[in-house]
């Protein structure tokens, strides 16, 4: 009895000793600023000087337009983009999957390329490209489809439309490849079945493909749901901060202006992004519950 | 297995401290700036003054194209890791730098530097509690430039317009350019607010009460926005979204001409086939407005060295015989920097350079573009920047985009979304 006790203690300790590095870097990186995070976001910051507000943060971030304005410009991009670019990634899974056989790979390498350019490069590219006498808008005129220059970076509506199309075109490869792993895990006796019983093509993509990839759907969901909440890079740079007068400003961009660009308040900056950890919990939670409460 | 263990631990100790040691070099100096054709040739030209009499020292001249206060901001935040010796920075944001980071800087007037010798406008904005921060570098002297080719070809004749030009006139002048050859005569960056800047500031409006406070409806303010209103609606401003697609559109010709400082003469003659075509008039006049010149000032930055430098006094020693000095080499630099880049510094000595009256062959005509832009930088009244001025950049310059996108209809409107938008980001 005694032996066994000492050797579970032994087990513990030596437990506790192999998980004690990882636990050291998630206090010093996540612990500690979350922690801290409380300090900051009860006091007025500038810069370096800060004086004690209590819950004034809060108060003016309530009554802060440009904030509410940035949600929306999140939420737009959220509901349109991530189901545009969960068909078009599905699309191209299947049809990779039951289609073209012989260059699957090559397509899938060219599919998935988008995601791994440095978000940096392609944004300035995309800009370049979408100037008022940039390569898309001479293609479209030349063509006559339209009559005059787009103005893709300078219109409000435009802009937003330029982001969104950015998001697809960087994100949809990086799904497709999930959704074909998904794929190949469906068994192919199922769709034998289907075929003998007479189901079209079409059917059976709604039928049996669709609840079958629902998991890897839900998995994507969510991801691009927190992707988007903190979309950053792309109204920054390719819509040069924000896109014309905030037309696509977003939370993450407006908290990254107020800690850095306006007068340095961090308070106030970490209060915003409160809000936007609690709208990502709530999606995120929201999405399980409407996707992935039904298996279970 | 624990020696081998301990070992690896001592390799990795070693190779992460190493380069830590032979980081305090004594005899490097790092300077951020962020125009390789102008303030950053302009630094190299002192670093070459510097290095006759003391050749043994490195002066790297690092371009930082992008975001370079953010990029000092967070080295601040760091206490100071990663930062140069001594950076540039623009005078309209140097406030704020100075109330945020009241520790971040060099008081180089405690340091001994000889202020009296500089124009004295520049002293404002770097200077808090008693203490001078900066080394003053350019003026942003403005002027009104015009590709004469184009105007040319407009039938217009390009001498008419030397002396006095006021905004009815550039408003006719473009509706002519544009009938004749269908191209704008200004190309105007949307995302930028430095054109309303230049025309409300010369009429010596300010932006800012002196007590700070928001300071949008005044004169200069309303007559400007009714100008550019016009100006859009007539389509003689060709929108440019950002820097580099607004410095395409006027090197490449698809514009006529463009507001701006002097300091474009650097990014100008990076294009040498547009030698003998360019010509500088004066800062059209804001007509009706009381106060109004033929001069305003657009911008205009200063050199600091950060308190966490290892090498301040080099550096200090290093600003002060090379941008602080009255000696020959010193002021023969600042001759050469002003033909080569542009740039017209505000060392009181050094204007009496031959280069100040000198004719510029790159210019049509070989205008003596320098001795204008001298004699209108003479008429800048002192500039108010506060600690809030890049807030209110933001919220005017997107006022101004939804006047000409129609989405407010007047000029008052766009004032007043203007200042809603301003006090919504600075939280009053």
């Amino acid at each position: 009895m005694n032996k066994r006790g000492s050797y579970y203690r032994y087990l513990n300790r030596f437990g506790w000793f192999c998980v004690a590095p990882a636990m050291v870097l998630y206090g010093l990186f996540m612990a500690y600023p979350i922690l801290s995070s409380l300090y900051y976001v009860t006091r007025k910051w500038k810069g370096m000087t800060n004086t004690f507000i209590g819950l004034g943060n809060f108060t003016r971030m309530v009554q802060d337009k440009i904030f509410q304005l940035s949600l929306a410009h999140n939420f737009v991009f959220m509901f349109i983009q991530i189901p545009v670019m969960i068909f078009f990634a599905l699309i191209l899974a299947v049809i990779l999957n039951q289609g073209i056989k012989r260059l699957r790979g090559a397509f899938r390498v060219i599919f998935f390329l988008p995601c791994v350019t440095s978000l940096v490069a392609y944004s300035v590219l995309f800009r370049i490209l979408l100037q008022s006498n940039g390569l898309l808008n001479n293609i479209m005129i030349n063509a006559h489809l339209i009559a005059d220059p787009i103005g893709w970076l300078n219109d409000p509506f435009w802009a937003k439309v330029t982001i969104i199309l950015a998001l697809t075109w960087r994100w949809t490869g990086y799904n497709m490849v999930f959704f074909l792993v998904g794929l190949q895990s469906i068994d192919t006796e199922i769709y034998e079945a289907a075929e003998v019983d007479g189901a079209s093509k079409a059917r059976q993509f709604f039928r049996i493909t669709l609840p079958l990839l629902l998991p890897v759907i839900l998995f994507s969901a969510v991801t691009s749901t927190n992707g988007t909440m903190q979309l950053f890079d792309e109204p920054n740079i390719l819509t040069n901060q924000g896109g014309p007068a905030n037309g696509t400003l977003t939370a993450a961009l407006y908290i990254y202006r107020q800690a850095f660009v306006f007068n340095s308040d961090f308070g106030y900056a970490t209060a915003l992004s409160y809000i936007i950890v609690l709208i990502s919990g709530v999606f995120a939670f929201v999405q399980m519950r409407l996707l992935g409460g039904r298996d279970k | 297995m624990k020696k081998g263990l301990v070992f690896a631990l001592a390799l990795i100790l070693v190779t992460t401290l190493v380069p830590c040691l032979s980081a305090a070099d004594a005899k490097t100096l790092t300077v951020w700036c962020w125009d390789p054709n102008f303030n950053g040739s302009s630094m190299k030209a002192a670093a070459a003054v510097y290095n006759k009499a003391h050749p043994d020292v490195t002066i790297n001249v690092v371009d930082i194209p992008e975001n370079i206060e953010g990029k000092i901001e967070a080295g601040l935040q760091a206490n100071g890791a990663g930062l140069p010796d001594i950076t540039l920075y623009q005078d309209f944001r140097i406030e704020q730098l100075i109330q945020n980071y009241p520790t971040a800087l060099v008081d180089l007037k405690a340091a001994g530097l000889d202020y009296s010798k500089f124009a004295q406008y520049k002293l404002g904005p770097m200077s808090a509690g008693g203490k001078i921060f900066g080394v003053p570098f350019d003026t942003g002297s403005t002027g009104f430039f015009l590709r004469t080719d184009i105007l040319k070809a407009a039938g217009v004749d390009p001498d008419r317009y030397m002396k006095s030009p006021k905004w009815s006139d550039i408003v006719k002048l473009g509706e002519t350019v544009k009938a004749k050859t269908g191209k704008a005569l200004i190309a105007y960056d949307t995302t930028s607010f430095d054109f309303l800047r230049i025309m409300v500031q010369s009429a010596g409006a300010q932006f800012f009460k002196p007590d700070g406070s928001l300071n949008l409806r005044t004169p200069a303010m309303e007559k400007s926005l009714a100008i550019l209103k016009d100006l859009n609606d007539k389509g003689i401003l060709y929108q440019a979204e950002g820097w580099n697609n607004w410095v395409s559109a006027l090197n490449n010709g698809d514009t006529a001409g463009f507001m701006n400082a002097l300091w474009m003469i650097g990014t100008l003659k990076s294009k040498p086939e547009n030698a003998g075509k360019w010509m500088v008039i004066p800062t059209p006049l804001l007509e009706g407005v009381p106060g109004a010149q033929n001069a305003s000032n657009n911008g205009g930055s200063s050199w600091y060295i950060f308190s966490s430098s290892p090498n301040k006094a080099l550096a200090i020693d290093f600003l002060k015989s090379t941008w602080a000095s009255p000696a020959p080499d010193a002021l023969e630099f600042y001759n050469t920097i002003l033909k080569n880049s542009g740039a017209m510094g505000t060392y009181l000595p050094s204007q009496k350079g031959s280069n100040y009256t000198a004719k510029d062959e790159f210019f049509y005509k070989s205008q003596p573009v320098y001795k204008d832009f001298a004699a209108w930088m003479a008429k800048v009244p002192v500039l108010m920047y506060t600690p809030n001025y890049n807030t209110m950049r933001a919220a005017v310059a997107n006022a101004t985009l939804a006047l000409f996108q129609g989405k407010v209809k007047s000029v008052d409107d766009a004032i007043a979304a203007a200042e809603a938008e301003y006090k919504q980001t600075v939280g009053q």
